[in-house]
């Protein structure tokens, strides 16, 4: 019950985010066109965002639970177990995200099988290198207080200092700046151009499929080489 | 009752991880996204969206007593209140008290951030304004709090609470005018976003401190109605269910 009402309630806040916030703040918008269909595609790329960190969050409920000693028996390298459940936290966002995914691009008329292939390749390279951030975070803090705080204002911060929302182009320089430096900045404008959005408000693809590869492989072995440091023996209690 | 309005206040700070929360939340929305918003659209944004932020931070902050009444409702906390040297009303008003200067407590420093952005109000205009921030902090604590008794199941009460949260946020002049919301919404919701305290209060800020939507009684009245009514409710719905915990 407890994860059926998270479930329908994040569903419930990406539908009224799209259905309710998109619609009246882009009757707003003066400066483009279709600024409603580029905010949708970013609210759905925040949302992965949003349900791949709590991957970090289940780590201190297994240590509280007592499950850590279990995994750390298991005959699995350290390497295994982080990059298992990055992996497994991406393919998790994915699924939960599936249903709205697949109900924008029909709404938008997307059909085309590489296109929706490299969308869904953008967002799960994403989904999976914020699991490896929040395991990395997660590991590395220890103390599950710090890490909320940590997350909370990072999620405040990362989405609203990003692309995900509103097009590079109108932001003040520091604004812009600090948003060029943010892997939800590429990941939100891949996904866009992948389903044929004006390019004019897009960070380059080449560019944005280098960020991605290089954040989620830095997240990932950073995660594996702390998960191995902190957890042997019983240290991370 | 000093003694209930303290120790809900001493509780209040301690939830310093909420609070950061929150302050990041309302903080990036005005310094990063009502910046980048200003440049699309054809007003100023950025001071249409500042008491908007004042509005909807002291309503997250006034409900986080709604959490605690559930916590302690269902934890039997309710008998230990009730072991105090306290008169039953007392608690329950003192409750309603502590709630409504939470709210006003947390979002007062949002409001001097928004008279610095905007402009600095006449004495009588600051108390008014405060009047109304208190008046809906009060009100979503009866709120809160009548949720949080009736609904003793912890994922009922957070799932009503996300629910309300989202309907009163995202269906009111916090973040867009009316006439943006009277576009895309059927008329039910309109005259629910009307309604909304939290546009009411947005609204009566705003009207202060630049002149438009101009402040008007029936902004008053809409307000004084869903405080009274929540005020009343909560304080009704907590007496019986701290009788109940007794029985």
């Amino acid at each position: 019950m407890h994860q059926y009402s998270i479930l329908i309630m994040r569903w419930f806040f990406v539908v009224v985010q799209i259905g309710v916030f998109g619609l009246a703040i882009s009757r707003l918008v003066v400066v483009m066109d279709n600024y409603y269909y580029y905010y949708a595609m970013g609210v759905i790329v925040m949302t992965m965002y949003s349900v791949a960190i709590f991957t970090g969050y289940e780590i201190y409920d297994e240590a509280d639970e007592g499950y850590t000693e279990y995994l750390l028996a298991l005959p699995l390298t350290r390497r295994e177990l982080v990059l298992g459940r990055s992996l497994a936290g991406g393919i998790r966002s994915f699924i939960f995200m599936a249903p709205v995914i697949a109900g924008f691009m029909i709404l938008i008329g997307i059909v085309n099988p590489l296109r929706v292939a490299a969308a869904l390749i953008a967002l799960y390279g994403f989904a999976f290198g914020v699991s490896g951030l929040s395991i990395t975070l997660a590991v590395g803090l220890r103390s599950g207080d710090s890490f909320d705080i940590v997350m909370g204002a990072l999620d405040a911060f990362i989405v609203r200092l990003s692309s995900a929302l509103y097009p590079i182009a109108f932001m003040p320089g520091p604004i812009a700046t600090l948003s060029k430096f943010n892997p939800l900045t590429y990941a939100a404008d891949l996904f866009r151009w992948s389903l044929d959005f004006n390019v004019q408000y897009l960070s380059n693809p080449v560019t944005a499929v280098v960020v991605l590869i290089i954040f989620l492989a830095t997240f990932n072995f950073a995660g594996v080489a702390i998960y191995e440091r902190n957890l042997e023996g019983g240290a991370w209690k | 009752m000093a003694a209930v309005i303290e120790h809900d206040l001493r509780v209040f700070f301690k939830y310093r991880f909420t609070l950061a929360g929150l302050i990041s939340m309302n903080l990036a929305d005005l310094l990063i996204m009502a910046v980048v918003f200003t440049n699309m659209v054809s007003f100023n944004y950025f001071r249409f969206l500042a008491p908007g932020i004042v509005a909807m931070g002291l309503f997250a902050a006034a409900f986080v007593i709604g959490r605690e009444v559930n916590n302690e409702t269902r934890r039997g906390y309710n008998q230990y209140l009730l072991s105090l040297p306290l008169r039953r009303s007392e608690l329950v008003v003192g409750r309603m008290v502590a709630g409504g200067l939470r709210g006003l407590l947390y979002a007062s420093p949002l409001l001097v951030l928004a008279m610095m952005i905007l402009q600095f109000p006449t004495s009588t205009q600051l108390v008014l304004m405060l009047s109304a921030m208190y008046l809906l902090g009060m009100g979503v604590s009866g709120l809160a709090i009548s949720l949080a008794v009736a609904l003793r199941s912890f994922e009922r009460f957070t799932t009503a609470r996300s629910l309300l949260y989202l309907m009163l946020v995202f269906c009111s002049t916090v973040f867009y005018p009316l006439t943006a919301l009277k576009q895309i919404v059927p008329a039910p919701l309109v005259v629910l976003a009307q309604w909304n305290p939290l546009s009411r209060v947005s609204d009566l800020i705003r009207g202060y401190l630049i002149g438009t939507p101009a402040v008007t009684a029936q902004g008053w009245y809409e307000l004084l109605t869903f405080s009274g009514v929540f005020i009343f409710v909560g304080a009704g719905l907590y007496a019986i269910a701290i009788g109940r915990s007794v029985r």
